[in-house]
């Protein structure tokens, strides 16, 4: 067939379905709204149409039909691809059952990596604790004198009226620092473990001495009840976020180097994907950890009993929450992210 | 076909040719976005300075949103495209050459972090440049693809001319060549017309706008024109 005949016969249905392209396929919600008013090209027939297009595509390639004509139908056919192929739109029903079991699972199926992980960051945290028990100068050899003198005003134990854990900021800022700083602290986590894993081990290991040097210098020198009352609320979230995030980290870099049977950009993009999973879990459970950092742990009159209750109940919940999120059968198969492999 | 295309081959069996696009255009919609980045933190930071100390934390959690989130949210609502990138004709899409979803959205930002080392995004400017398809780290991670935006052009009609029945047999690409010179000549000037004309003077036998006109109406004629 000469090529004016083909662009003859089907040009009609060329500028119908990108006519329908061009008024009903922008947006969803117009399109529902205006079913009514739309007199062209019925929505259901659409798959056929672009079928058809991608069939009339490879004939005019397959017959050499010239370069404009080969574009504009390619044109088309991208724009119809784009709009079939694009991925559901994020429902919040959707989201409350990925934080309440893809996640958890999702952290499961990682177990190797998260205890891995934890394990890299518990290790140091309980050795650089007991060892400055003993040693209390080793703390003088982590942090500088002006570091120390800070942590130590800021956990007074004689200065009762004091806010827990900070200078004179007031909460909402040091919410607004939190988000900032520790979420990032969480991307970066897991971002850096596509560096073989040694950026995820190597933050991993530094915050463990780290929180473990400041908490042991201070139970040390007789200021660990404040410190404990500031930690207690907000450890839980935090401190396994952080677990969490390094071992999606690991999970990249293992899937790096050691990819199995696959292509090793397929092991990436499959350690990319569950690690963007849990990262948005990870989101989450930084912003918990702030809110209560900020407007919980630092109220300083707070008893002890009460700081340290609610911290154990935390914990609990959160182990539960990792342990026996979505081994429910109402969640099977409907969880989604995280059981699909 | 140059080498930076992809080709992917969809469901329905027919490739589609995506143009990567290369570091340069990158980079520039980079900077563009940067500099819209800075004037909203500018913005935020002179909003937020009114209401003091509690001010502080509002612009955090700002810049937390503006760094981590602002190529994300643009680039799932809205086509594809951040502001620097729609300026360059850019547009983030998922390997397959379907549309981008929240996840490798998220992704490929995350990851922004390794491309960022140790300066000026050099990790990813070297993954740009060894990638066939000019991809960083993390769109290799989030299976995605910057390409170029084809912009929408019309079906253009080959001149009008009376068609003439070939009397050489043409082989596929030389049909080809007549057909394309018959679309693209008619935006050229008359004297570079004339000139590709001339290098076809074996066939028609004709220079100078004579032999513009003989190929033109060549073209019609493969073309199955009937006046």
């Amino acid at each position: 067939m000469k090529q004016e005949l083909f662009v003859q016969r089907y040009r009609h249905e060329w500028d119908a379905f990108e006519h329908w392209l061009n008024v009903r396929g922008e947006s969803a919600k117009d399109a529902r709204s205006t079913r009514r008013q739309w007199h062209g090209l019925g929505d259901t027939e659409i798959p056929a149409r672009f079928r058809r297009l991608c069939q009339q595509l490879a004939l005019a390639r397959r017959r050499g039909y010239s370069p404009v004509l080969v574009e504009r139908l390619q044109l088309l056919m991208q724009r119809g691809h784009t709009l079939l192929y694009r991925t559901p739109a994020p429902r919040w029903r959707r989201l409350a059952m990925f934080l309440l079991a893809g996640f958890p699972r999702l952290v499961r199926e990682e177990r190797f990596c998260m205890t891995l992980s934890a394990l890299l960051f518990w290790l140091p945290l309980a050795a650089i604790f007991i060892a400055t028990q003993y040693r209390p100068e080793l703390s003088s050899a982590l942090f500088d004198a002006s570091t120390l003198h800070k942590f130590e005003a800021m956990y007074d134990p004689h200065d009762a009226a004091h806010a827990l854990g900070r200078g004179s900021e007031t909460d909402l800022a040091m919410f607004g620092f939190y988000i900032w700083n520790n979420i990032s602290i969480g991307f970066k986590t897991f971002a850096s473990g596509l560096v073989a894993g040694i950026g995820a081990v190597i933050v991993l290991l530094t915050n463990g001495v780290m929180i473990g040097g400041v908490a042991g210098h201070l139970q040390a020198i007789g200021s660990g009840d404040p410190f404990w009352r500031f930690v207690a609320g907000h450890s839980p979230f935090e401190l396994t976020a952080i677990v969490i995030a390094g071992g999606a980290g690991l999970r990249l870099g293992l899937n790096l180097m050691a990819p199995g049977q696959r292509r090793r950009v397929d092991a990436l993009i499959d350690g990319g994907r569950r690690g963007a999973l849990l990262c948005a879990g990870v989101l989450v459970m930084l912003l918990i950890a702030a809110f209560i950092e900020a407007f919980w742990s630092s109220i300083g009159w707070m008893p002890a009993g009460v700081k340290y209750s609610v911290s154990a109940l935390l914990w609990l919940s959160v182990g539960w929450w990792l342990w026996r999120g979505g081994r429910n059968a109402a969640f099977d198969g409907t969880a989604g992210e995280g059981a699909t492999r | 076909m140059l080498d930076t295309f992809r080709e992917v081959v969809t469901p329905e069996g027919v490739v589609l040719q995506l143009r990567a696009a290369g570091p340069v255009p990158r980079a520039l919609a980079w900077l563009i976005d940067v500099a819209i980045r800075m004037g909203v933190l500018v913005a935020a930071g002179s909003v937020f300075a009114v209401l003091g100390r509690a001010g502080a934390g509002f612009y955090l959690i700002a810049l937390f949103l503006v760094w981590w989130f602002y190529p994300v949210v643009f680039e799932v609502l809205w086509k594809g495209c951040t502001p620097g990138k729609r300026a360059l004709n850019l547009r983030v899409i998922s390997g397959n050459g379907g549309p981008l979803g929240w996840q490798a959205a998220f992704t490929r930002d995350l990851l922004r972090v390794v491309d960022m080392l140790p300066l000026f995004y050099a990790t990813g400017l070297v993954s740009c440049l060894l990638d066939p398809w000019g991809r960083r780290l993390g769109d290799m991670v989030a299976n995605t693809l910057v390409v170029h935006d084809a912009p929408p052009r019309a079906l253009v009609e080959a001149t009008a001319a009376p068609p003439i029945a070939s009397t050489v047999v043409l082989r596929q690409h030389e049909q080809a060549a007549l057909i394309a010179f018959a679309e693209r000549g008619p935006r050229q000037s008359l004297a570079r017309q004339i000139e590709l004309a001339n290098l076809a003077e074996p066939l028609t036998g004709l220079r100078g706008e004579a032999g513009v006109h003989q190929l033109y109406g060549l073209a019609n004629g493969l073309l199955g024109r009937n006046e």
